[in-house]
Order: C-alpha cells, then structure tokens, then sequence
C-alpha cells in the first residue's frame, strides 16, 4: 500500500506540475505571475481533489457492492445533490430567502446527496442489515425519482434557463467562485474519509466474496458495509456539492487501477485514488486548453470531457463482460 | 473436551423449523460426515455451527461458546469452505490464497513475515505452486477446490467445516480431495466436519458419520453402524441396497432405481 501510494504520488506530483503550465488565456508555461500561479494551483488542486474522491469511493462502492458497474453515484449522492442545488437557485430567485441565499449552494448540494443516500439506505435496510442487490435497486429507483422531481421544478420555473443556471448541477465541473471554507471543508472529509478506508483496506478484500466467507475470514460484513458505504458517500457528497456530478471518474479509475495493480484492495484503493486524480486534473487541462482554440463559447464543464472519455469505456466494459460471461455458458 | 461441542440446537426461519434439537461432537484429528437429504438442515447446521446463524442451544469451540468469540478470532481457529465459494475469474491464485491470512492482518491490511511464510508452505503442501501466478478463472474444478482449500489451510484453523467440497469434482479429484483430508486430521490433528451426500465416499474416509433428517440427528456413528439399509430408506425417500465386501472394509450402499417406497415402477 505504501509503495503504491508514494510511486502513484509522485506521478501525480509530475503531472499535476504539467497541469499548472496550461492556462485557459492561451498562455503555456509555467505561470511566472504571483496571482495566477496560485488560481491555477487552486484549480488544479480542486479537480485533483474531487477525482481523489471518487476514486477511492468507487473502490469501496464497487468491492461492498459486489457489482463492477458501480459508481460513487449509485446510491443518489449525484442526482441529490442536483435536486437541492437547483432548489437552492430557485429558492435564491425568490427575494424573500435571505437564510437560503446564505447558507449557499453547496451546503444544501452536500445535504441534499447525503440525504439521498440516507433514504436509500434506509428504504433498503432490514433489522439493520443491508444487502447489495437490494441497495443498487432502491438506489436506481431514488435517483430517478430525484430525477423527475428535478424536471418537474425545472418546468414549474422556466425563468431558470434563461438564467443559464441548469447546467451547473446537471453536469459537473470545476466551480472557481468557492470560498477557502468549503475547499478545506471537502478537503477535510476527503483525507479523514480516505485514512478510515485505508485502515480498512485488508477487509474490503474479503467484501466480494459471499456472506458466510466473508464472515468465516473474520470480517463483520454488516458492519463493514455501513461503515464503507456511509463513509464513501460523505466523501462523494462533499465534492459533488464543490463540484456538481461529474461522471465517470469513479467508475472508470477502480477498473483501470485493477488493470495495473490486480485485486488487492490495499493496492487497488491508492492506485485509483492516484489515478482519478490526475485523470481529473488532466482532464481540466485539456478543457482549459480546448478554451484556447476558442472552438467553444466558454470552458467547457470538465464534466462533459469526462462523460465523452466515460461513454466508449463503459460499452468496452459491457462487452467484456458479456463476453466472459458467454464463455462461462 | 472436544474442539467443537454443540448441544440440542434448535432454529428456525420465520416458523419454519430447520434444527429440531441436533447434538454433534467432533474432536480433532477426527473427520466426521454430515449426511442427510436436501432441506435435511445440513447448511444451516453449519452456518450455526460458526455463529452465522443465532440457534437456540448451544455451540462451544475448546468450550467457549461460539457468539463469545470475536469474528476474527474464531477465523484463526475454524476455516469454512462453502459448496461455491465466490471468485473473481481474474483474480490470481497468489491472492486468493493471500485472503485466508486476513484474520491475522494487522491496520491498513499490513502483512507480517509469518502471512507470507504461511501462503508459501500451504501452496508447496497442496501443490499449488506451479498455479499462483494463473487467473483463477482459468484453473480446472479439481484445481480450483484445492486452491480453496488452500485459502482455507492458510488460515492455520484447528478445525475446518466443509459444505458439500466434492459436488463439481469428477472422481479423482475427489479421491484426491478425500486424501488431503484425511492427511489433515491424521498429521495436523485436525478437526475436519463435511456436508456430503455422497455416502460411499464418506464412508470411506470419516471416522464417523452424522445423519440428519428433517432437522435432528437420526444417527451418529461409525460408518458401518449409519449405513443401515432400513434408516437411509427412510430417511431419503428411497429404498437402499447395502453390500458388504467380502474382503472387508467399510459398506457400500446404493438406491434402487426407479423405484420410491411406494413401489411404483417408473419405466423408461
């Protein structure tokens, strides 16, 4: 685990430092200029932040799921926090809510995931057991539920697209108009979240197998799946609620991070965490570098680069897997 | 004292009874056979067995009773090998067999010199070591199930509890397997209880054999003793023929085709 973590850490070291040098003016090198040497850091610092995130909760979603499509959005934290974002703006519209206009977009974009997860998880639990092919259906069921509550506001206030503000929680992105609080805040829930992982690494290994094996390796396999999922949707929720939904990331690292360093948990985890990482501030970059060639009006959302790289890779996956299973019949 | 002791267990799911009061020993160096008809309450038996499942009764492991044990302990002293463990096709046999030492694995998951040294002997013991570096997905059945054993073994259990091991072996492997067994309990002491339902071939290698039958023990004993004609007839719905080879060794058993106790002929 250490070695992967140093070796993965210093990759991301060189490209994060390759990142800093592309700037959305057209300019490329490294920023000489005080002011803007620290506005990329922070950019780059951020999307290296949120692909940390999901990464890592990808892992633990896709090990304590049993299920290789999984990704940190599978429970509702995305398309709850979209909702609660979108009620934010609304409720922002309207002139009469100062304490909702205070209490910013991202608190209720963070409250609005973990309370999504927490009705998924509730619905789903039985004498507080929780079961994986019971969660993905009731968290399918909620996000699409989110989903038409969402329509059905955005309907009821056509003032929003005009205002352009739809998009913002329907695809994700580097938001740069976040206060240092919230940075640290995200920061915090992701290197605390991430330790509690880590320490559980060698237990997350035993997670895939069935109930009865896990349980006769020495794992409380109830406990460690409220402990891992609780754990990584607080992750997921706080940069969902600095970023919006950016896609694909959580789903995509794990399974390339399988590729290079096999099954292992306690390798899996760092390797993906390392790598979401720098595909996310790669994938910044290149939506900075795109701003360049002026091919679009402005930057686009990260989120969109990452949904196109995510789509293909996704549908290679499927076929993967029909493929093995085709062979096993 | 046995190693394992369990007394009158009793469960039941919902208010169908699975376990109507079964009492079992096994102590080790001893390989004992659980026989018995599907629905019989073998699984469950042994899922209770390891504290899975709450009976009433009770089960005691070097006297302790079982829910007394913390999960991690009671890993490091029973091994449990399910009918279809659960694999990733991709997955090396090295880490499989890696994943028996997580009882033993400290914070963060760190391995100590003894985790490796153990994986090392169990796969120069069962022969494993030409296969670590392969996909387990690509292994043969046989060479499968001895990896799970392996996983199993790596444990370092004084017991080990087996769910149906030989269902997808053909026979040599679980002539094979049979051997590894018994080589188990004779060299290791230890203390080996399996599922079958394969009578013969338990007969053939237990000390002694359980018969369950809709929820309780009907016979426990040596396997000329459980292998009656009459008991077996009875107990799985089907009229039995029993054969004594005249050059010894233990019975040989067999159901009458085509035939239940009501006497029916089914024709071809």
């Amino acid at each position: 685990m250490i070695a992967t973590l140093l070796i993965g850490a210093m990759l991301w070291a060189i490209v994060a430092a390759g990142c800093m040098c592309i700037g959305s003016t057209g300019a490329i090198g490294w920023p000489t200029d005080a002011f803007v040497r620290g506005y990329r850091m922070e950019v780059v610092l951020l999307a290296s932040l949120i692909g940390a995130a999901l990464g890592a909760a990808g892992v633990v979603y896709q090990a304590i799921l049993r299920n290789p499509l999984a990704d940190p959005y599978l429970l509702g934290a995305s398309s709850g926090a979209s909702l609660l974002a979108l009620l934010w703006y609304v409720g922002s519209l309207a002139t009469l809510a100062a304490p909702v206009q205070a209490a910013g977009q991202q608190v209720f974009a963070f409250v609005g995931a973990l309370a999504s997860v927490a009705l998924v998880l509730a619905i789903s639990s039985r004498r507080g057991r929780i079961e994986p092919v019971t969660l993905i259906l009731v968290g399918v069921i909620v996000n699409a539920f989110n989903g038409s509550i969402y329509l059905l506001i955005f309907f009821r206030h056509p003032e929003i697209v005009s205002r352009g503000g739809v998009f913002t929680f329907l695809v994700g992105g580097i938001q740069t108009n976040l206060t240092r609080e919230q940075e640290w805040a995200a920061a915090w829930c992701f290197a605390v979240g991430w330790l509690v992982l880590a320490y559980l690494a060698g237990q997350f290994n035993v997670a895939p197998l069935g109930d009865s094996e896990a349980e006769s390796l020495g794992v409380r396999i109830n406990r460690l799946r409220w402990g891992g999922i609780v754990i990584a949707s607080v992750m997921t929720a706080s940069v969902v609620a600095i970023s919006g939904p950016i896609g694909f990331v959580g789903l995509i690292c794990p399974h390339v991070a399988r590729l290079v360093v096999g099954y292992d948990q306690r390798r899996l985890l760092p390797a993906a965490t390392v790598l979401a990482a720098i595909l996310l501030a790669v994938a910044d970059a290149v939506a900075r570098l795109l701003a360049q060639q002026s091919l679009f009006q402005s930057q686009l959302p990260v989120g969109v680069l990452t949904g196109l790289l995510g789509g293909p890779f996704f549908l290679v996956l499927l076929w993967r897997a029909r493929r093995t299973a085709g062979g096993a019949s | 004292m046995s190693l394992l002791e369990a007394r009158d267990l009793r469960f039941a799911y919902g208010h169908v009874p699975i376990l109507r009061g079964v009492s079992l020993h096994v102590d080790a160096g001893q390989v004992v056979a659980l026989l018995g008809p599907n629905g019989a309450g073998k699984s469950t038996l042994i899922r209770v067995l390891l504290g899975q499942l709450r009976a009433s009764g009770q089960v005691l492991w070097d006297g302790r009773d079982v829910q007394s044990w913390s999960r991690r302990e009671l890993a490091r002293r029973v091994a449990y090998l399910p009918q279809s463990p659960v694999f990733e096709p991709d997955q090396l046999v090295s880490d499989v067999l890696r994943t028996g030492r997580a009882p033993y694995w400290g914070a963060f998951g760190l391995e100590s010199d003894r985790d490796i040294a153990v994986v090392q002997d169990v796969s120069h013991q069962l022969n494993l070591e030409s296969l670590l570096l392969r996909p387990v997905g690509e292994l043969s059945g046989g060479q499968r199930q001895r990896v799970f054993i392996g996983r199993c073994l790596v444990q370092e259990p004084a017991a080990l509890l087996l769910d149906e091991p030989n269902t997808f072996l053909d026979l040599r492997h679980q002539a094979e397997l049979m051997g590894i067994l018994r080589d188990l309990a004779q060299r290791q002491g230890m203390a080996i209880l399996m599922a079958s339902h394969d009578l013969n071939l338990s007969a053939s290698s237990a000390d002694r054999m359980v018969l369950l039958h809709e929820g309780s023990a009907v016979s426990d004993g040596l396997p000329d003793q459980v292998l009656d004609p009459t008991v077996l007839a009875r107990v799985y719905g089907v009229e039995m023929r029993r054969i004594d080879p005249p050059e010894g060794g233990h019975p040989i058993v067999y159901p009458i085709v085509g035939q239940d106790l009501s006497g029916t002929v089914t024709t071809t």
